[in-house]
């Protein structure tokens, strides 16, 4: 048996769905839901040991045969996919229906099926020109379904951007996959072996595909696309999309030749993007932004984790080369799973509440107990808190680099920085996290929206129960997740087949075991005690002031505060004061805001230049004919100039 | 058996003994201010008492207010257990066991902070964003003296990375890891626990509106975690574990009984920092364990 036959279903299934999107949610849901299953069949298949599925056809796209294959690393991705495709579908049905949205909700559930068979494609094409095609399937896929709520300017100006920012990575790749076609001589995708002049090719992929993933200086277009999408695209956007990026650099690079130093590179970026994704999200006063920067964080510690497992490539040492990666690889999981998890707990925020601006919020946790109770459990994943699953991932990237700085040599030295850095972004996280959840679910509501709020539905909770479950499922068994994750390693680089994984990633298992039924167990028996010892209800204490008002409570900027000094260097907040004076004061305000940095203080001033530029260069067309003239006579002048006095040869 | 046998009597010495550090610190504050000062089982009296009051609870809070500092208690708990006695070893010992314990302070860590938010209370927000904000430096802080002791054995694991531990950076190491003891476990200079104007705590600022039995046991969690940092820092400055039996824990105890005297000492010789300058001393322990850090590695190549 192959996967051949699920793959099929898979295809159909996706592909009813792209037709019955616009007639029938219902029929949608299935074919979905269908496809989606056979897909993480297929892949579970494969990542459990199966054959690898390779598929020649001698049917032709665009001039070329069709060949698709789905192995290790593709089945990983395929897995992930699979899971956050169906989970998105059935929670767009209550929270994005047809009748609160008429218009949008027909064509949203058409595109929904039309991404993830592109993102299917990227993940099984081996042929170059496939692969673009259904590169920028998935890019313009993505567009419409950011922009579902079109009538609001912020929402165009944020699909814009991505549109823009993709369409500048697909360039790259464009020259990457050409210039690949011209020295092969065919656009087949395979590994190639001894053609070291292609290593160079490795930094068009890195920005084509850097792009899409959102690593730090590349991330421009992230942070407004998840937060103005509706939150189901903003979780599969974040969970699998940008991960198609880091499925493109770990295809190539195990594929291709990649030149010295990539992997310092690639680690650098990591760090980078981890720390100051953490930094930017703790500034930020809306939950999707927020939530969006933590996934340039997340992006971050996977890059770290494939940087290492560069240098250990090119340095020839197996065993934390496999850490590293295996790391980098579950967290690709692991990210897509508790991200997927937030950004649908965020959006049941915002469909009960009507606003993501955290300072309006508060108290939700009595109206929507399971929503706050989800939402934190992804929180606690999220910050790497033992027994879930963001620790599991961590803690491999951990171990990875803890055995690199016992390498004698260059490496260790560098890999030093990593890990204190790597140890701070966890402790950024948790202090953000601690902030997210306090701020909104807990205290008093902050305004009236809030006070109002209502649970979501089934359908909407149904599909973060699923996906919480799927985080504490790796928490508890990280062993059988990691046999699959080095299969895919191993597929990598297929030299680090044998090299055993560490034994004590049962151990970790068992340890987050323990942790969850002595502290359910704790919890039970602290919570009859204080029942027991008869518990009153009182007002919060806070001073004495016997009728606290909502606007007393600490509120997220404050929170985040003593943080944000550190990195105000590079968030560069703009704050307008407006300072209590004289005995009664009438008003007083303060508020901070938090640009983009790198999109304002770099992109836009370099955009406004290249316009200025431009428009300059525009004034000499004008349609004046005599200039024109000139233009000719001044130029045959020049050229006559250069023979002359150039030896006339 | 033996084993169950074993963790249960391992279990039992840190929860019974925990408690005593904080009445030393109290009896070193009352020796050297002339006062008799409380009894040093005062905690014990406290913990018992609280146990049988009843609880208030914030008309805001939701069951994460008691379920909070259980789990953290459990966290701390599981934390001590990975962590070596001496010739005693550890209850559990593996590849990266170190990390478990950081992450598993990390965890006690969130659930102490979600507690805090519950009430809405402005003086809650204060001290757990002090508590995380102050953290991530610490954090950073333990790693890097993880780091070194790793660098040192070529292991990570913990009852390897100390056994081995008198290394040329062990007082560098010391001295680092004993801040990160006083800003983790809320002492002078970083925090006053005795201090009564709210507006200046982290720690108990966090905990005001909490009563009875979860209070206890959020007592009784930080007294755990000030007798893992003792017996850490008491463990990176001497080979414990290569004593024989009897000599190793005599050695342990004294160290741990040292390191509370001199918490008790800074607290009655220092007053506390403004909270501006609580993150350049942190960064102080920091340089403190990179320095150590980069002499092992030196010392290694």
């Amino acid at each position: 048996m192959t996967a051949g036959p699920l793959i099929l279903v898979a295809a159909g299934g996706t592909l009813a769905g792209v037709l019955s999107g616009r007639f029938s949610p219902r029929i949608w849901l299935a074919s979905t839901v269908a496809g989606v299953s056979a897909a993480l069949a297929a892949s579970v298949w494969v990542l459990a040991g199966g054959a690898v599925w390779d598929w020649h056809s001698a049917f032709r796209v665009g001039g070329e045969p069709l060949h698709l294959r789905l192995d290790a690393i593709s089945s990983l991705f395929m897995a992930l996919l699979s899971v956050v495709g169906g989970a998105g579908a059935v929670y767009s049905l209550e929270y994005w229906p047809d009748s609160a949205h008429p218009r949008s909700a027909r064509g949203g559930r058409a595109w929904w099926s039309v991404l993830v068979m592109s993102v299917g494609g990227v993940l099984l094409s081996c042929n170059g020109l496939h692969f673009l095609i259904a590169w920028e399937l998935l890019t313009i896929s993505s567009y419409f379904l950011i922009t579902r709520d079109r009538q609001r300017s912020e929402v165009r100006a944020a699909g814009w951007l991505y549109l823009g920012a993709s369409h500048a990575g697909t360039l790259s790749l464009f020259a990457y996959f050409t210039a690949l076609a011209v020295s092969t001589g065919g656009w087949e995708l395979g590994p190639i072996h001894g053609h070291p002049e292609l290593a160079p090719l490795f930094w068009l992929a890195l920005l084509g595909f850097g792009v899409k993933a959102g690593l730090f200086p590349l991330h421009i277009w992230l942070p407004s696309a998840h937060a103005n999408a509706p939150s189901h695209v903003s979780a599969i956007m974040s969970g699998v999309t940008i991960k198609v990026g880091i499925y493109g650099l770990v295809r190539f690079t195990g594929w291709m030749p990649v030149p010295q130093g990539a992997g310092w590179v690639v680690a650098v970026l990591g760090v980078s993007s981890a720390v100051l994704g953490v930094a930017f999200a703790l500034a930020q006063h809306d939950l999707k932004r927020l939530l969006a920067y933590h996934s340039v964080e997340n992006i971050g510690i996977i890059l770290i984790g494939l940087g290492f497992a560069l240098v250990a490539a090119e340095h020839g040492n197996a065993a934390w080369g496999l850490l590293a990666l295996a790391g980098g690889l579950m967290h690709v999981w692991n990210h897509g799973l508790f991200k997927s998890l937030l950004f649908l707990g965020a959006g049941s925020v915002l469909h009960a509440t009507g606003t993501r601006e955290m300072s309006r919020l508060g108290g939700l946790w009595r109206a929507m107990p399971w929503t706050a109770g989800l939402f934190a459990l992804g929180a606690a994943a999220i910050s790497g808190l033992p027994p879930l699953n963001g620790f599991v991932s961590e803690w491999l990237v951990f171990l990875g680099l803890f055995d690199a700085v016992n390498v004698p040599g260059n490496v260790s030295l560098a890999s030093v920085p990593a890990l204190v850095l790597l140890g701070m972004t966890g402790a950024l996280a948790l202090a953000c996290f601690a902030k997210v959840c306090g701020v909104v679910f807990l205290g008093r509501a902050r305004s009236a929206a809030a006070g109002h709020a209502h649970e979501s539905g089934r359908l909407m909770l149904g599909p973060m129960i699923a996906l919480a479950s799927c985080c504490v499922a790796v928490g508890l068994a990280p062993a059988v997740f990691f046999l699959a994750v080095s299969r895919a390693a191993a597929e990598w680089n297929p030299a680090w087949a044998t090299v055993g994984g560490p034994l004590s990633i049962a151990t970790i298992g068992y340890a987050n075991l323990s942790v969850v039924v002595v502290g359910a167990v704790a919890v039970s028996y602290l919570w009859r005690r204080a029942g027991g010892t008869g518990l009153r209800r009182g007002l919060t204490w806070d001073c004495g002031y016997a009728a606290p008002t909502a606007r007393m409570q600490y509120t997220g900027g404050s929170f985040a505060g003593i943080i944000n000094e550190w990195f105000a260097w590079i968030i560069r907040p703009t704050r307008h004061e407006n300072m209590p004076e004289g005995p009664f004061p009438v008003r007083a305000g303060f508020d901070e805001h938090s640009p983009e940095t790198v999109l304002e203080h770099v992109v836009e001033p370099v955009g406004r230049m290249v316009i200025k530029a431009s428009s300059l260069a525009r004034r000499l067309q004008h349609g004046r004919l005599q200039a024109y003239l000139l233009y000719i006579v001044a130029g045959l002048a020049g050229l006559a100039a250069l023979v002359l006095l150039g030896g006339g040869r | 058996m033996i084993i169950a046998l074993e963790s249960a009597v391992r279990l039992a010495v840190w929860l019974l003994l925990a408690p005593l550090l904080p009445g030393v610190i109290n009896k070193v504050k009352a020796w050297v201010a002339g006062r008799r000062g409380p009894p040093v089982l005062q905690l014990y009296f406290d913990l018992a008492r609280l146990w049988r009051k009843s609880v208030v609870m914030s008309t805001l809070a939701s069951p994460g207010f008691v379920a909070g500092p259980a789990i953290a208690w459990v966290a701390l708990a599981g934390a001590a257990m990975l962590m070596p006695l001496g010739p005693a070893g550890g209850a559990i010992s593996f590849k990266g066991d170190v990390l478990l314990l950081v992450y598993l302070l990390a965890l006690a860590r969130f659930c102490t902070a979600w507690a805090a938010l519950e009430t809405g209370s402005a003086f809650g927000g204060m001290g757990a964003a002090r508590e995380v904000s102050f953290a991530v430096l610490s954090e950073v802080a333990l790693i890097t003296a993880v780091l070194a002791l790793s660098v040192q054995t070529g292991n990570i694991t913990l009852s390897e990375m100390l056994s081995l531990s008198v290394g040329s950076g062990a007082m560098l190491l010391a001295a680092g890891l004993f801040g990160v003891l006083l800003a983790e476990n809320c002492r002078v200079p970083f925090d006053d626990p005795n201090t009564h104007l709210e507006l200046t705590m982290v720690h108990e600022a966090m905990v005001l509106d909490h009563s009875g039995p979860p209070f206890a046991v959020i007592l009784h969690g930080a007294s755990i975690k000030l007798l893992l940092f003792a017996v850490l820092l008491s463990q990176v400055v001497l080979p414990v574990g290569k004593l024989s039996p009897l000599a190793g824990t005599a050695t342990l105890a004294g160290a741990v009984l040292a390191v509370t005297v001199c918490v008790g000492l800074v607290e009655s010789l220092t007053a506390r920092m403004a909270f501006r300058r609580v993150p350049l001393i942190l960064t102080a322990s920091f340089l403190l364990c990179l320095f150590a850090l980069l002499l092992a590695l030196k010392g290694g190549a």
